[in-house]
């Protein structure tokens, strides 16, 4: 790999960052990848999660993917865990659904019933 | 699927479906052809027809698009897709080929991003991802390398993504691939 070592520079940039990142994570948001929820646009909406993280500072929340859930008309599909909460879904989400979930339930805990799937139990 | 980078993404999520733990992801382009070729240390294709799309081992349902799909998209462009087992142990090798200048061509898409993606959606799978050129192939992402030299944390810095997402995108504009159809690469006298 070429830019390696300009990687390795940018390390200690990072570094302060990486370490605030080591931590436990409250919220974890699952997209799902598989083939349906790729071709309805599951990647814009991972993408604007990303760009969310990163304009609003926060970081205690991941974002992962997994496969198909099983409801390929109901995609994108979202998994949204918060410690202690009980874990909710979410469906049809587009970018402007993901900023809408991402401000009022992941910060401001407040369950958007709109786009709601399933909420479960604890 | 809108364009190449959705599917390439989606063979990528089949290979993480699957528990690879490396990927090796090829590509070249020349004269307006794609030509990609993934391998994968999974545990291999068992049966021989995946790309009909009533093949399947998920249990949620009856159908599997993926593959058929890919191949659509291929086969629309006089294209082709080629799956093979590597040996008997497991691995796949998945090829195809696109014409870009079909009319019925999708667009790339934003190839770089889709390997930026994977290395955030799935960080257990080692990511290894080689321009060919002419007769040498360049390394742009190798993901085994950055986690040894650099530890494993560092994919989650946004700013470390964006750096390899431009590298990536540099290398591919170069190459003459570009969000939609193509672009010439650069010309010497002009």
């Amino acid at each position: 790999m070429k830019n390696l070592e300009e990687l390795k520079m940018m390390r200690e940039k990072v570094k302060k960052d990486l370490q605030l990142r080591s931590g436990k994570f409250r919220v974890k948001i699952v997209v799902g990848m598989g083939s349906c929820g790729i071709a309805a646009g599951a990647r814009e909406v991972m993408s604007e999660f990303l760009d969310l993280i990163e304009k609003n500072k926060k970081t205690d929340i991941i974002v992962t993917a997994s496969g198909c859930y099983g409801f390929c008309a109901q995609e994108p599909m979202i998994h949204v865990y918060i410690e202690d909460k009980p874990p909710v879904i979410y469906r049809n989400v587009d970018p402007n659904a993901a900023g809408e979930i991402f401000t009022n339930h992941i910060l401001n805990n407040k369950v958007v019933e709109k786009y709601l799937f399933s909420k479960g139990k604890k | 699927m809108k364009n190449i980078a959705d599917h390439l993404f989606d063979i990528l999520e089949n290979s993480a479906k699957a528990g690879a733990s490396e990927v090796k992801v090829k590509f070249s382009f020349s004269k307006k052809k794609f030509f990609c070729q993934i391998i994968d240390s999974g545990p291999g294709i068992k049966s021989s027809n995946v790309v009909d799309p009533f093949v399947t081992t998920r249990k949620t349902r009856r159908v599997g698009l993926g593959l058929p799909l890919l191949k659509k998209t291929a086969e629309d462009t006089q294209g082709y897709l080629k799956i093979n087992r590597l040996n008997k142990k497991g691995g796949t090798n998945l090829e195809f080929l696109i014409n870009m200048f079909h009319i019925d061509a999708k667009p790339f898409g934003d190839l770089a991003r889709v390997f930026i993606d994977a290395l955030i959606a799935w960080p257990q799978m080692n990511l290894k991802l080689i321009s060919q050129n002419n007769s040498t192939d360049d390394v742009l992402i190798d993901s085994e390398k950055i986690k040894e030299e650099l530890g494993a944390e560092v994919m989650y810095s946004s700013q470390i993504q964006n750096f390899i997402y431009k590298t990536v995108k540099k290398e591919l504009i170069a190459k003459g691939i570009d969000d939609h159809f193509s672009i010439e690469p650069k010309r010497k006298n002009s």
